[in-house]
């Protein structure tokens, strides 16, 4: 077990260098992104953008600039964006770090719980008509882009019943809960919704589809068998087996949203998460930000990765071989 | 429309302020000048919302209008664009020195008196050392302009080539009697306007001598920048220590409390303006919100024309471009008239045919491509385009448009591409954020055949656009920052730019008959652009606010506003 | 997952019985009877066959029918409507700002209104519909071939193949999907890409479609990879293997058509899940380049004109919902039918 752990940390590490090196590399070779002159401004003469390139440590080989920025980033941790000059990079995803949280925490609550009830309820009444109508919806939910219902969401909520019945939606943005907990959840209601509805669609699906296999194992029939009720069975049985895999389902998407992947949603509602910082460096091709958001992301992704795998090995020991 | 701050750029401006030296205008008290100040609005937080940050807010670096708006209540210099409603914001007044120069010397020495008394927000004692720090300040910060502006000053070649050891020897100051000289290598007809602007900020001698960033820099303006982070917002306060010295240069200001925040969508921050949860909007507004803002929001709506540019540089060096005809062709095909339609209507651009736009010194009306020809434009002429593509004999070229990705900048791009292709090129448009597009198009080793971009004047003079924009002076081959993104230099014409600038110095009206004639010269017979409009400004404010006041020089004033 | 007979068992079975003994049926019969039974599934593809085909009569619709040209401005035009000539794109009647037609609800004349271009909206609707498909199943196809690969390779050969596939797996998977999609989208959409003899143009869609069959390989490889590797403990493999016969031969007969079910039931999923992918690069700009147009662009067209002219932004928007919709409800026919024990993770 001990082994296998190291094993899998060992990889993990491994596999977050490489992202490093990849990361520097895409946008190292991008057109057009020479720094200097943004940083420099307009009709700087080329005395003042060789001064700037020098300041900044652009004129030197890659593989320089490279563990420059490594060292900028985790062991000065002063590293600074190309953009906004003398914005230190780290103290900026540490700030959008949380409002992040919020918005994946508060969705995954909702998430959760409607759809663990929505396959629950599929499963219990699969066959009859509101087995295909949960899963029916379940596949629209998962069927929707995004930005595209958060923008709907937007357009109903601020402009077509705006005067009428949502009047109580505030324009977007984030207000932090230490500043004032209601106007927090107020700002935070659709943006979380928006997020649930997606994932709320797969595990409904998931999970139902979970329990059906699990309803036809033996040692189900053996409880029926016993005389147990289908929905004991369904309850105590059934459903503890299948929330391994719900658990392990969203030990990997919690991961990857804490790392920024709901980034469509922040920005379409106006959060300053993870997600939108990243997506601004991205526009801006702010290459330490980038690099930080990336690193930042990708590290919760392997970490959930590498639990989750570990976890399985705990409880599976056949896996551990592989 | 503009989204992004990288695209209000910011132009060099010339002479009409030798008008002002010379004593023939601008002191004539303007009757929209300093109007009394009414304590009962003082107070309250003013809320702008922007959807990014402006960058560096270092006034010595930053150079783009979202910011230069908000140091005009920060910062002064020793001379400053007067703060008043209308075209008297041209006039430049005296602001930290006592009154304007004493030019001597040919106009190669410029002396002011410091005003005494002022101090900055950190309760230091404005002094003669502090002006002569600022100035060596600007090279050792590597200023956008330190090398094409303030290396006027004699000792500034030198400054920016090692900025280590800048002494500026061209600067004198006298503390004993409180006086500045400046000694330029040469005459500088533009020199007065850029000491005006925030570049030349009086900043204390104390700063550190490299780029702020989010650090706040104190001044002396009637308010200071308390904090700063760019993810999240700007807050300015009140100054404890300013006091009013000449409210035409720096006015006592309104709000307690300035705030701007960052990171919404431009949607939303319409919406927040509409339901009074916040003042202003600095983003242009989106086109789908122009109507309901326009008639149930109307009162709200400011609307102002300004002197810019839109239009589309052709690279006048790689084909198909590098022939005349083809130029021209473009010229005659687009639809400046669409063009306006997709910026909003026509209550909010003018088609436009000349480089230098309606109302700056030296505009002359003509049009050279337009259907029938004549001085007013008349809609497009696409037969016309055609056959002149097809006697370039650059039919079927591969061309690539570059503009920026926002909303107004990318339909118009869309058009004109396919206008392109209506014409016989092979046309497709290259979208780009705002934050690249702008070095990228200027850099020849790009070879980017055309795009579409705008300038924004600095201040009046047309040598700001001519000059700056067309002249050989300012074309670096391999480089990000040539802004005379069409490649174009001619002789004739730069000697013609010469002479009019040399005019300008003694004869200003005469020399803006010439820069007229420059521009007809340059359209009808190089063609190296397609000009298309010029935009008009919306301010959208929110219902409790007052006193909209409005500078052609740095448009809407900020701390002037009152919400009480 | 449904007990596979061996190939070699099922050709001589089918061979021998005659049309009147009724023989174990093969496995893929079996399973394509019951998706044909299955309603949801049917009506789903229906649905698909429908889009498909209404999509691929965009050029028909847009020459003959609408007679308009769905990618070049049409900023100026004016259409017939109701006994008058309108401008496409009218002032509002406070004289500022410039909106589109809304939709006239009229089949062959801007049905579903304009854009901000004056273009009409129905036919890119059509055209778009194309790309967005395109795009999905291409990259799908793409997608599937290389995880199969990978996922055999890294699955039976194990040791080094094993741990170098898996790692690369593990990078591509880590990076965050739409980080790394927007990463090479912005670095490739505006320059193209050319490396030796490949040259792809800018603007080309094989960028698209390749950047999102790469970043997803892994989510259809990994399982598969699990898939080999519990094969390989059965006991015909290990026969096979015993038997001499070669790697190739073994890949081919035994673990293919083993591993083929699992990949049938993926694919319409990954199909759904490329075309979100795609759209949502394309909303953000670096995924097919305008004027071509794809359900993505005019999404992001649309989101400009919103508030008055919702129509834009909606119908794209309910035509990808339709389509992954009946992908995934496909998808679900596919997986109880050949493999409804498949552990699909996220099932989208």
């Amino acid at each position: 077990m001990l082994s296998f752990t190291l094993r899998r940390v060992l990889s993990a590490v491994l596999v977050l260098f490489a992202i490093s090196i990849a990361v520097f590399l895409i946008f190292f070779a991008t057109p057009g992104v020479d720094p200097a002159a943004r940083i420099a401004g307009r009709s700087a003469s080329p005395a003042t953008l060789a001064h700037v390139r020098a300041a900044f440590g652009l004129n030197r080989p890659i593989f320089i600039r490279y563990l420059l920025m490594m060292d900028h980033l985790f062991i000065k941790r002063d590293l600074t964006s190309y953009v906004n000059v003398g914005l230190k990079v780290v103290p900026q995803v540490l700030k959008a770090a949380p409002v992040t949280l919020a918005l994946v925490s508060g969705a995954a609550v909702i998430w959760l719980v409607v759809g663990v009830l929505g396959g629950i309820v599929a499963a219990a009444n699969r066959g009859k008509f509101i087995d295909p109508l949960v899963m029916f919806i379940g596949i629209a939910a998962v069927s929707v882009p995004a930005y595209w219902l958060g923008e709907v969401v937007n357009l109903i909520t601020q402009s077509r019943l705006h005067s009428s019945l949502f009047w109580w939606v505030p324009s977007g943005g984030y207000v932090p809960f230490t500043q004032n907990p209601w106007q927090w959840a107020l700002h935070l209601l659709f943006p979380w919704l928006t997020l649930a509805a997606l994932y709320a669609g797969i595990y409904a699906r998931v999970l139902r589809a979970e329990l059906v296999n699990a309803m036809n194992e033996d040692y189900v029939r053996t409880a029926r068998a016993k005389g147990l009720s289908e929905r004991r069975i369904l309850m105590k049985h059934a459903l503890r087996c299948s929330l391994v895999s719900i658990v392990s389902l969203f030990g990997l998407d919690f991961g990857a949203l804490i790392g920024g992947a709901a980034l469509l949603t922040e920005v379409v509602f106006g959060l300053q998460g993870v997600g939108m910082l990243t997506y601004t460096s991205l526009q801006n091709l702010d290459l330490p930000v980038i690099m930080a958001c990336v690193l930042y992301g990708s590290f919760f992704v392997v970490l959930a990765n590498a639990v989750v795998d570990i976890l399985y090995a705990f409880l599976d020991p056949r896996v551990r071989v592989a | 429309m503009l989204k992004f701050k990288s695209t209000r750029k910011l132009g060099v401006v010339t002479s009409a302020l030798a008008l002002t030296l010379t004593g023939l205008a601008g002191f004539s008290a303007s009757p929209a000048g300093a109007s009394s100040y009414q304590k009962a609005h003082a107070g309250g937080t003013l809320t702008l919302l922007a959807s990014t940050a402006g960058g560096t807010l270092d006034p010595q670096v930053n150079y783009t209008l979202q910011y230069w708006q908000l140091y005009q209540a920060t910062y002064d210099g020793l001379v400053t664009f007067q703060k008043v409603n209308g075209p008297a914001s041209f006039t430049v007044v005296p602001d930290l020195a006592t009154s304007l120069p004493k030019i001597t010397n040919g106009g190669k020495t410029y002396t002011f008196t410091l005003r005494k008394g002022v101090k900055f927000s950190n309760g230091q004692t404005v002094t003669v050392n502090d002006v002569k720090a600022s100035f060596i300040r600007l090279f050792k910060v590597s200023n956008p302009n330190s090398g094409s502006w303030y290396n006027a000053i004699t000792g500034g070649d030198a400054c920016v080539a090692t900025p280590a050891t800048c002494t500026l020897s061209g600067l004198v100051v006298n503390a004993a009697t409180n006086t500045v000289t400046f000694n330029l290598a040469k005459v500088d007809p533009e020199f007065i306007d850029q000491l005006a602007v925030p570049f030349a900020a009086i900043l204390p001698a104390g700063t550190p001598t490299k780029d702020e960033g989010s650090t706040p820099v104190p001044g002396t303006g009637a308010y200071t920048f308390q904090s700063y982070n760019p993810n999240s917002s700007l807050v300015m306060v009140r100054n404890p220590y300013f006091k009013v010295w000449n409210a035409k240069a720096q006015p006592q200001g309104y709000p307690n409390k300035i705030v701007e925040n960052f990171g919404s969508t431009v949607e939303s921050e319409v919406t927040a303006v509409e339901n009074g949860q916040a003042d202003w909007v600095f983003d242009p507004l989106p086109a789908d919100r122009l109507g309901e803002i326009s008639t149930k929001y109307a009162s709200q709506l400011q609307v102002h024309q300004l002197t810019a540019d839109w239009y589309v540089p052709m690279n006048t060096n790689i084909a198909p471009f590098n022939n005349l005809k083809a130029r021209q062709a473009v010229n005659y095909a687009i639809n400046k008239n669409n063009i306006v339609k997709l910026y909003g209507g026509s209550r909010l651009a003018n088609t436009t045919c000349t480089i230098l736009p309606k109302g700056f010194p030296g505009h002359t009306s003509f049009c050279g491509y337009t259907k029938g020809g004549g001085s007013k434009y008349n809609g497009p002429d696409i037969a016309k385009a055609k056959a002149l593509v097809a006697a370039s004999g650059t039919k079927g070229a591969v061309v690539k448009l570059v503009a920026t990705n926002d909303a107004v900048n990318a339909s118009v791009a869309q058009y004109i591409v396919s206008v392109l292709n209506q014409i016989g090129y092979k046309a497709s448009v290259v979208l780009q954020s705002a934050n690249i597009q702008f070095n990228y198009i200027q850099n020849t080793n790009n070879k980017v055949q055309i795009s579409l971009t705008q300038w924004f004047q600095d201040y009046p003079a047309a040598s700001d656009f001519i000059n700056i924009l067309l002249g050989c002076s300012t074309f670096h081959p391999g480089s990000d920052n040539s802004i005379n993104i069409a490649g174009f230099c001619n002789s004739g014409v730069d000697a013609q730019i010469k002479a009019a600038e040399t005019l300008s110095i003694t004869n200003p009206t005469a020399a803006n008959v010439k820069w007229g004639q420059i521009d007809k010269n340059l359209m009808t017979n190089f063609a190296p652009w397609v000009p298309l409009i010029n935009p008009k400004l919306t301010d959208f404010v929110s219902s409790r606010v007052g006193n909209y006041k409005f500078s052609l020089e740095f448009y809407m004033y900020v701390d002037q506003l009152w919400v009480k | 997952m449904g007990e596979v007979v061996p190939s070699a068992v099922d050709n001589t079975t089918a061979a021998i019985a005659p049309a009147t003994a009724r023989g174990p049926e093969s496995p893929w019969r079996s399973s394509l009877r019951q998706l044909r039974r299955n309603k949801a599934s049917m009506a789903a593809l229906g649905v698909l066959i429908f889009v498909t085909l209404i999509c691929l009569c965009a050029p028909l619709y847009a020459n003959d029918w609408a007679h308009v040209n769905a990618f070049s401005s049409n900023i100026s035009g004016r259409i017939f409507l109701n006994g008058h000539w309108r401008s496409v794109i009218q002032a509002n009647s406070s004289g500022y700002g410039e909106s589109p037609i809304g939709p006239t609800w009229h089949i062959s004349n801007y049905f579903l209104g304009a854009d901000s271009q004056g273009r009409d909206v129905f036919a890119r609707l059509l055209y778009g519909g194309r790309d967005s498909l395109l795009i999905g199943t291409a990259s799908a196809l793409i997608c599937v071939f290389f995880a199969t690969i990978s996922g055999l390779a890294a699955g039976y050969f194990g040791g080094v193949i094993d741990w170098i596939v898996s790692r690369l797996l593990d990078i591509t998977w880590a990076f965050p999907v739409y980080l790394l999609a927007i990463s090479l989208s912005v670095i490739l959409v505006t320059s193209g890409f050319s490396v030796g003899p490949i040259h792809v143009q800018a603007g080309s869609l094989l960028l698209p479609i390749i950047i999102i069959a790469l970043i997803y390989v892994p989510y259809v490889a990994r399982p598969l990879r699990g898939i080999v590797m519990t094969l390989k403990e059965r006991e015909f493999i290990q026969a096979a293997i015993g038997s001499g016969a070669s790697d190739w031969r073994i890949l081919r007969k035994e673990i293919l058509p083993n591993v083929a079910p699992s990949i049938i039931v993926f694919f319409p999923l990954m199909v759904a899940f490329n075309m979100l992918t795609e759209s949502a690069l394309s909303f953000l700009g670096v995924g097919v380049q305008p004027p071509n147009a794809s359900w993505g662009t005019i999404i992001n067209d649309g989101l400009e004109l919103l508030y008055t002219r919702p129509w834009v932004a909606m119908a794209p928007g309910l035509m990808i919902v339709i389509t992954a919709g009946a992908l995934n409800l496909l998808g679900d026919g596919f997986r109880d039918a050949f493999d409804p024990k498949a552990k699909l993770r996220g099932s989208i």
